[in-house]
């Protein structure tokens, strides 16, 4: 459960001051599967750095499973991102030049237990690399090294999977396996948190969060008919065009006459 | 985070990049290398020379050429003649027991195909007794030898070795340097003996030596054995006389001749000893210094190339400690592996360099050892400590997203 409150980040670049984040208010439940959209700049990044404990927010509180972020030691938001949060992202930011084990071994020599290789290889197996422990980043395809990301981040069993933009840099095949992988994770109860700024995605998520400048601008649940709809539209319409209709409805409703006409 | 896994990151994290370890290795090698080996020629020379000096005897003064200086430059002055040694013995009977008058030359001493280098010294028949150095087989130099400049040697016990292995030398014919000599006599093993390795010398009489065999006028040094210790200045000061008046030197000119005793030999020999260490250690020390700038120089690079790394590893769980942790010991590895390859590098170059000249003789302590990888595990820290600090710190958003 995360559950974050006026939280605002700024930065400062020179003189002038940058509102990444501007006094948003945010909850997650417990294994939802929520989606932030937004153009860059638009603060979904920074979101999801403070809801992964990478950062402490300017102003505001954010409570990851019941505990205060802001009252956090440097050590214990490690724990907390060792223990409780898995990272996903555009770039796979594996290792390179160490194995894919190697890889996904990382998280589990961060945690206070006994190191054993054993749940690296039950989690590459989770995201069916099995036959790929022994291989480099640089032999493995995009689609292959982005699983081996998603089993570094869930080898701790974290109850939070904080992706971002996961299938970025893969081809629209590769990125469906991986949003497969996702939604099965999700299935089984784990909290998913996907920042995109592809709404092909972001529909596949149970609540879609659309941001721009550093505000939540709109926070939709969706379901099936929703979904649908939304994909119409945005095949069809200007994805500003659907940003600007769809500001203050919160849930599925008619669809506006002009784009019904298209 | 697990020791154990900590060193082996480490180890895979140098092996990412394993030119450029090798090389910061390198560079620690070579400094620990420096630092082992001028150690193990100082310490190798002093014991040496000082051994050399007990050898000599308390007993006994050494005359040496004089030195001149001429308008700053200080030159040495070559004015002791074999005379000098029957005129000294002559003047004080009661004071001096013997005089032994030396001439020193390099020389190749051949038997068939079997030739060694060492040294060929002239001597009178006082040598060996003044010296406590015994015949082992045969006879030594006589007076009559002297007198009659005969080509006779008495070969040192390395150089019969060398020459004849276990067959008789006595009665043999051997080369120095061109010109025949007949064996008398084989010297016992004695070692070291007045700054030389006396086994690897081959004597023959003073007068052979320096007319028919190097052409010179003057003698090397002069030997001086006093009645006893105590009788010492007194001895100095004879020896003194006696020659100021051979060399006719006028009063209130300087002596064309230095006289030392152990003690004093001793005393010039540290001080010398002292310049040389300094020199010698702030070499090895800048070796070392260049070593650590060069781990330093690595581990700024790694640090940044790796930044993404850092931000992977500290967005799944690393502490910033881990991470300083893990350049530290890297730079530890580099510095505790040069540091250990190093001390063997030292210890060969110093045995090379004694292998190979012949004059220096080495000595390694084994406090060294443990002294040169407690310092390359101090520079390993020193140098890593600021890149691992600045690993540690990065921003893990920042890190993320560097390019």
């Amino acid at each position: 459960m995360i559950r974050a409150s006026q939280i605002s980040k700024h930065y400062h670049m020179g003189d002038s001051t940058v509102r990444a984040l501007d006094c948003v208010d945010l909850h997650i439940p417990q294994g939802q599967f929520v989606s932030i959209i937004g153009s860059s700049g638009s603060g979904k990044s920074t979101m999801m750095h403070l809801i992964g404990c990478l950062d402490h927010p300017t102003s505001g509180t954010i409570e990851i499973h019941g505990q205060d972020v802001n009252a956090m030691s440097e050590k214990r938001m490690a724990l907390l991102r060792n223990n409780e949060i898995g990272f996903v992202f555009q770039t796979f930011n594996l290792i390179s030049r160490t194995t894919a084990l190697d890889n996904v071994v990382v998280p589990l020599m961060y945690t206070r237990k006994s190191f054993s290789t054993k749940p690296a290889i039950q989690a590459l197996e989770r995201v069916g690399l099995s036959k790929r422990i022994k291989h480099k980043p640089s032999e493995m395809s995009g689609g292959e090294c982005q699983r081996v990301a998603i089993a570094r981040a869930i080898v701790n069993k974290p109850k939070l999977l904080l992706a971002d933009e996961p299938t970025g840099n893969l081809d629209t095949k590769t990125g469906t396996q991986i949003m497969d992988i996702v939604h099965e994770l999700h299935a089984e109860g784990m909290t998913v948190v996907l920042v995109t700024h592809e709404m092909d995605i972001a529909v596949q998520a149970e609540r879609m969060i659309e941001m721009k400048d550093g505000k939540i601008v709109a926070d939709t649940a969706v379901d099936a008919a929703r979904r649908a709809e939304i994909l119409t539209l945005n095949h069809e319409a200007h994805q500003s065009l659907f940003r600007k209709k769809s500001l203050h409805s919160p849930s599925s409703k008619p669809l506006p006459p002009q784009m019904e006409a298209k | 985070m697990f020791h154990l896994q900590l060193i082996i990151t480490a180890i895979r994290g140098l092996q990412q990049n394993l030119l450029r370890s090798t090389l910061a290795t390198i560079g620690v090698i070579i400094g620990v290398g420096a630092v082992v080996s001028a150690v193990s020629i100082l310490q190798g020379a002093q014991r040496d020379v000082l051994d050399q000096f007990e050898s000599l005897g308390a007993d006994q003064l050494i005359v040496v050429d004089g030195k001149r200086e001429h308008g700053g430059v200080t030159s040495s002055v070559q004015a002791l003649v074999p005379g000098d040694a029957e005129k000294i013995q002559q003047e004080y009977p009661d004071l001096i027991l013997r005089v032994s008058p030396q001439y020193q030359g390099a020389g190749q001493i051949k038997y068939f195909q079997q030739n060694v280098n060492g040294f060929v010294l002239g001597v009178t028949e006082t040598y060996a007794p003044m010296n406590s150095y015994e015949v082992e087989i045969g006879r030594f130099i006589t007076r009559a030898d002297v007198r009659g400049s005969t080509m006779v040697t008495v070969l040192g016990y390395g150089v019969a070795k060398d020459l004849f292995g276990a067959l008789p030398a006595v009665g043999k014919n051997v080369k120095i340097n061109g010109k025949s000599f007949v064996v008398i006599g084989v010297m016992e093993k004695k070692g070291t003996l007045g700054f030389l390795n006396v086994d690897e010398q081959a004597i023959i009489p003073l007068s052979t030596s320096m007319s028919r065999m190097f052409g010179q006028k003057y003698l090397s040094m002069l030997n001086v054995q006093c009645a006893s210790a105590t009788a010492i200045p007194a001895c100095m000061e004879g020896v003194k006389k006696t020659l100021r008046v051979s060399h006719r030197i006028r009063s209130g000119s300087k002596d064309d001749f230095t006289i030392y005793t152990q003690e004093e030999m001793k005393q010039r020999f540290a001080q010398v000893a002292k310049i040389f260490g300094v020199v010698l250690y702030s070499i090895a020390g800048i070796s070392l210094l260049v070593g650590a700038i060069g781990i330093m120089n690595i581990m700024l690079v790694s640090v940044t190339e790796r930044t993404r790394e850092i931000g992977v590893r500290l967005a799944v769980g690393a502490r910033r400690f881990d991470i300083l942790k893990q350049f530290l010991i890297e730079a530890s590895i580099i510095s505790l592996f040069g540091g250990a390859l190093g001390v063997v590098a030292g210890w060969a170059m110093a045995n090379f360099l004694g292998e190979f000249t012949q004059v220096i003789k080495t000595y390694t302590p084994p406090s060294i050892i443990l002294a040169s990888l407690i310092m390359a595990i101090f520079v390993g820290v020193v140098s890593g400590i600021y890149p691992a600090i600045r690993a540690a710190r990065l921003d893990p958003v920042q890190a993320l997203r560097y390019e």
